[in-house]
Formats: structure tokens, sequence, C-alpha cells
């Protein structure tokens, strides 16, 4: 069962709502985490174990983590001012080695159930360059669905804990609820602990306002999912899966089609997550801003997959970056290279340790960690060619706030994020770097040309479908950029139009939707990283 | 204050900081520019920021950093 599935959206869901509303405030919160484990459940079977798992350990070292700060506030009470120091260090040793104890053995869990095999396979490739006539046996583990997404939460919670940013959690159903709630357990978006627990666990009724745009903000994820989404899979399993067989302007359809559906795919769940959720009551952190607006590389990854690049920015990139030796490299490196270049090399070494885990988190593939490391070289280059670009342009006297500028600027981020997902989607590194040589040296507008583009399951009317379905996106994206709320624009309008646009959207779905016989659905892509 | 809006032009000399509420959301401020100030902070006003200041309610703003910079002085 999925967020996109009839049993999830005509079952699942109402029943959930109406129990969630009959029962009494105080009760609502556990409806909730008893449907967020019957839908574990049902997606992940006995798997359900490891979330049970995660959330007594973070239970427990949240727990021993408030016990240390206890005793350290009430030693420091009565501290001479001399020793407070020290003794402050010594209670932040005793809780590192705790926050450290904790990601071991979730980070530990996450390896063995997801990158086992890959290292494995590596080692016995490794063994056989090196002529070692040793094999080690590779394992294969189920893993349950989200484990990726939860880890990072549980691993956010303790984190945030020891930092003092939030006080640990005595309520261990209301931090079980953080971690499992159903809409975002699949494909997250990743929250964190102060964002959504405490509404959570509140158990507001629904109103009729969250169930209404709650409701507008499923259909909108259906749209995506349904018109774009399986349409136009079968065109990109044909050439992913054979691209020995099409020239390099194929590939380069399929490179732009894959980035379009994973997209729709993507932020269309994110839409259904977020919608679901307003009916309960709580607003989720936004996953999506209008990354096909960004001007540069580093700009798109702060405007796709937010959440994600957030939990890097705040636990990998800041930590390492302002660690005192970097800290100290970026004293020394300022009065050097002055105020741009010199803190380079602090932000270089958290920036690379950020694609790599990017890149890793993604896939146990060496095309997901190609993935994180050409992000890491478009960014890293990106940084250093800043000054002497905006030399050149001053020069040259180029508005680099003109339109125009902007716009090349946007398409050259397109261009990038593109080749970039050619790699994530290829079926391995040696296909994706095949599949790009090919762009480069086999490319021609044949397919098009011809038609024969039109040959592979997607035909002229379902490419006419999509680009109706895209531009309205970007019309909706453009109004958003303008500062425009959609949703709230909507909502404002008499009741007409208003339903009128509803039945649209509803109309559109069954219409054009991609489903029934010989269709098969395309599983929510994230859900396998 | 007027020390901080120094360090904030060399950093970048782009921005109206009397006025600017959106350093980070318009990106005036990116994450290397972020180093480098907190980096200078430190070293002009005698603070340590921890990590988990470093938010946008804290660096949207001329202002609000200051409201940091004078809090952490403040805690010690």
């Amino acid at each position: 069962m999925t967020y996109t599935d009839v049993q999830f959206l005509f079952i699942f869901l109402p029943i959930v709502v109406v129990l969630y509303n009959l029962f009494p405030k105080k009760h609502r919160a556990k409806v909730l985490l008893l449907a967020s484990y019957v839908f574990f459940g049902i997606i992940s079977k006995k798997l359900i174990v490891y979330i049970l798992l995660a959330t007594g350990i973070i239970y427990g070292c949240g727990l021993w983590l408030s016990k240390l700060q206890n005793k350290r506030d009430n030693i420091l009470k009565d501290a001479e001012k001399e020793q407070k120091k020290e003794i402050k260090e010594k209670y932040t040793k005793k809780q590192r080695r705790v926050v450290v104890l904790n990601a071991l053995v979730l980070l530990g869990i996450l390896i063995v159930l997801k990158y086992s095999a890959f290292i494995c396979t590596n080692l016995n490739s490794l063994f056989d360059v090196l002529n070692m006539s040793f094999t080690i046996k590779v394992p294969h583990f189920m893993m349950p669905i989200g484990i990726s997404f939860y880890t990072l939460q549980a691993i956010s919670y303790i984190v945030d804990v020891y930092k003092g940013k939030i006080k640990a959690d005595k309520n261990i159903g209301r931090l079980a609820l953080f971690l499992s709630f159903f809409p975002q357990i699949i494909e997250g978006p990743i929250c964190r602990y102060e964002e959504t627990a405490e509404k959570l666990w509140e158990g507001n009724r629904t109103t009729y306002i969250g169930l209404t745009q709650g409701g507008q903000r499923i259909l909108f994820g259906l749209m995506k999912k349904y018109i774009v989404v399986d349409r136009v899979n079968p065109f990109i399993l044909e050439v992913f899966n054979n691209y020995g067989h099409h020239n390099g302007g194929m590939i380069a359809a399929a490179m732009v089609l894959y980035t379009f559906q994973l997209y729709m795919d993507f932020s269309g769940t994110m839409d259904i997550a977020i919608g679901v959720a307003e009916m309960f009551g709580v607003k989720m952190p936004e996953n999506f801003k209008q990354p096909f607006f960004s001007k540069t590389v580093s700009e798109f990854w702060t405007r796709w997959h937010i959440t994600l690049g957030a939990f890097f920015r705040d636990y990998i990139y800041y930590p390492i970056s302002l660690t005192k030796k970097c800290k100290n490299l970026t004293s020394a490196g300022r009065k050097k290279l002055g105020n741009y270049y010199g803190p380079m090399l602090a932000s270089t070494i958290a920036l690379f340790s950020v694609w790599l885990c990017n890149g890793i988190w993604h896939g146990s593939d060496w095309n997901y960690i190609f993935f994180g490391l050409y992000h890491f070289t478009i960014i890293f280059i990106g940084r250093m060619i800043e000054p002497p670009v905006k030399w050149i342009n001053k020069k040259l006297k180029i508005n680099s706030e003109a339109f125009w500028y902007k716009f090349l600027q946007i398409i050259r981020t397109i261009i990038l994020v593109f080749i970039g997902e050619l790699f994530f989607r290829a079926n391995g590194l040696k296909a994706g770097l095949e599949m790009f040589w090919k762009m480069i040296t086999n490319f021609s507008l044949k397919p098009i040309i011809n038609k024969t583009i039109l040959d592979y399951g997607v035909d002229k009317q379902d490419f006419i479908i999509m680009g109706v379905v895209l531009v309205v996106i970007v019309i909706i994206s453009l109004l958003k950029e303008k500062g425009i709320n959609v949703r709230e624009a909507i909502a404002k309008r008499n009741i007409v139009l208003r339903w009128s646009i509803y039945y649209l959207l509803i109309l559109s779905i069954i219409i054009f939707g991609c489903y029934g016989i010989g269709v098969t659905p395309l599983d929510p892509m994230y859900a396998n990283f | 204050m007027e020390k901080l809006i120094e360090i904030l032009e060399e950093i970048n000399d782009g921005v109206d900081y009397e006025t600017c509420t959106t350093l980070i959301d318009d990106h005036h401020l990116d994450s290397l520019a972020i180093i480098s100030l907190v980096a200078e902070i430190e070293d002009e006003f005698d603070v340590q920021i921890p990590t988990v200041e470093i938010v946008p309610a804290n660096f949207n703003s001329a202002k609000a950093l200051w409201n940091l910079i004078v809090r952490l002085q403040e805690e010690g």
C-alpha cells in the first residue's frame, strides 16, 4: 500500500480521519500512532521491529542525556567559578559518548541492512584484483521502508537533545509518533522533533480548512503521480535498460524526462504527505521550493529535497566547518587569502563530507557516490570561479541582475542537474558513463524529427498531456515565486469557481490518469533510498 | 552594531544591512559567508557561536545577529 493506492485513499485514510475525530482529544494521538504502526506493518510486515527498536534506542538515550544534563546542572549550582569549565567539559564528554553510541547503533543497523551487500561485493572484487583466493558471502537483508528517513530523524532528535536545543521526551508514545507518523514514513519529509512532535500529540480536531486544503494538496499530488509519473515510465525504462540500442538524442530525452518524472513523483508524494498531515492539524515542512528556478546548483539543493539538505547542513556541514581545527584554518586562511577564499578550505572539507554522505545515503552503488561527488565538484568549481566571474562581468559591464543573465544561469543549472540525474538513474556507474559518452559523441535529433521517439510506450497524445501538466506546474511555480499562495487564492474565490477547479482536478486525474489493466504503477521512487 | 555591519560589508558589500531582513532567505549570505562571519564575530566579540544557533532566525538580519551576540555575551 502506498499513498496513491485506492486502498490508502478510499479506505485507510478515511477510516483514520473518522476514528481520530470520534475519539476524545486525549486519545487522538494514540489513534494516529496505532494507525501509523498498522500502515507500517502492512508495508513492512515484521520489519516493523526496526522502527520499534530505533524508538526504544532514542527514548533511552534521550533520557540518559537528560539525566547527565540534570546532574551537571546540579553540580554547577554549587561549584566555584574556576571549576565550572572543567565540570562542563567532563559532562560534555560523557554526553558525547552517549550520542556516539546512539549514532553507531542506528547507523550500524542502516549500514548492515542497506550497504553490507555493496561492501561485500566490492571487497570480493578487491580480493580478486589482488589474486587472493578468498571471498565473503554476500548477504542480502530485507530493508524496512523508510529506514533512511526515520534514522535521520532519530539522529537529529538525539543531537538536538545533546545540544540543549530540545528537552528529552519522557513520553515514549509522542516520540514513537514523531518517528513513525504514517504520511511521512515512506519518503519524508525529514522532520525535526520541534517541528511536529508536540503538534502531533496535541490531537486537535480535524477542521474544515484542514480537510479541504489538505484534500486539495492531495489531489495536486495525485495529478502529478497519475498523469505524469506512470505515463512516462515505459519510455524511461526502455532507454535506461537498453541504452546500447539508442543514440545520444534518445538518451538526452530520457534524461530530461526522468528528471521530470522524479520531480513529479517525489514532489507529488510530498504534496500527499503534507496534505494528509494537514487533515490532522499538523503542518509538515516543505520539501520543494520551485527548484527549477535556481540560478546555481548550490541554490538548487536549498530548494530540492529541502529537509535532507537542511539535515546535512545542520548535522554535518556546520559541525565540521566550525570545529576548532577548521576554525583555525578559516582564521589563518582569511589572513592570507581574504574573506572569500579564506574559509574555502574548511568549507570544502565540510562540503566534501556532505556530498559523500548525500551520495551514499541515496543508495548502495557507485553511481550514487559519483552523483554526490559530481555535485561536490560542480559546487566547488562554482565557488572558486565566482570572484573572477564577477570581475569579468564588471569589466565587460554585464549586468548580472538582468533578466537574460538570470535566465541563462537558470538554464545552465537545469542542464547540470539533468546530467546529475542521468547518473542517479543509470543502472550502475558504468552504464551512466557510457550513456553520458553516447550523449556527447552520438547526439542526434533524428528520433524527434522522424518521430521514432514515439515508438517506446509514450505517444504524441501522452507528450501533449504531459506538456499541459508541465505548463500548469510552471504557472503555479511562477505564482509561488512571486509570493502568491495559490491554495489560499483559490480558497478566497466564490464557491462555483472553487469547486470548478476541484472538479477539474478530479476529472483530469480520472480521464488522463494512467491506471487500470496494463499499467504497472511505479512505486514511490524515493522509498527505495 | 556598527562593527558588525562593517564585518558584514566586508563579506558581502552589496546589501543594505540596516534594513535587510532576508539575508539567508534571499541568499545574500551563503554557507561560505556564514563560516567567515562566525569566525570573524567570534574573534571580534569574544563569543562562541554554537552550531544550534546557526539558524535563519539569527542570521536573517544584522539586528537579529546583534541580538544573538549580545545574548551570547551575557551568557558568558
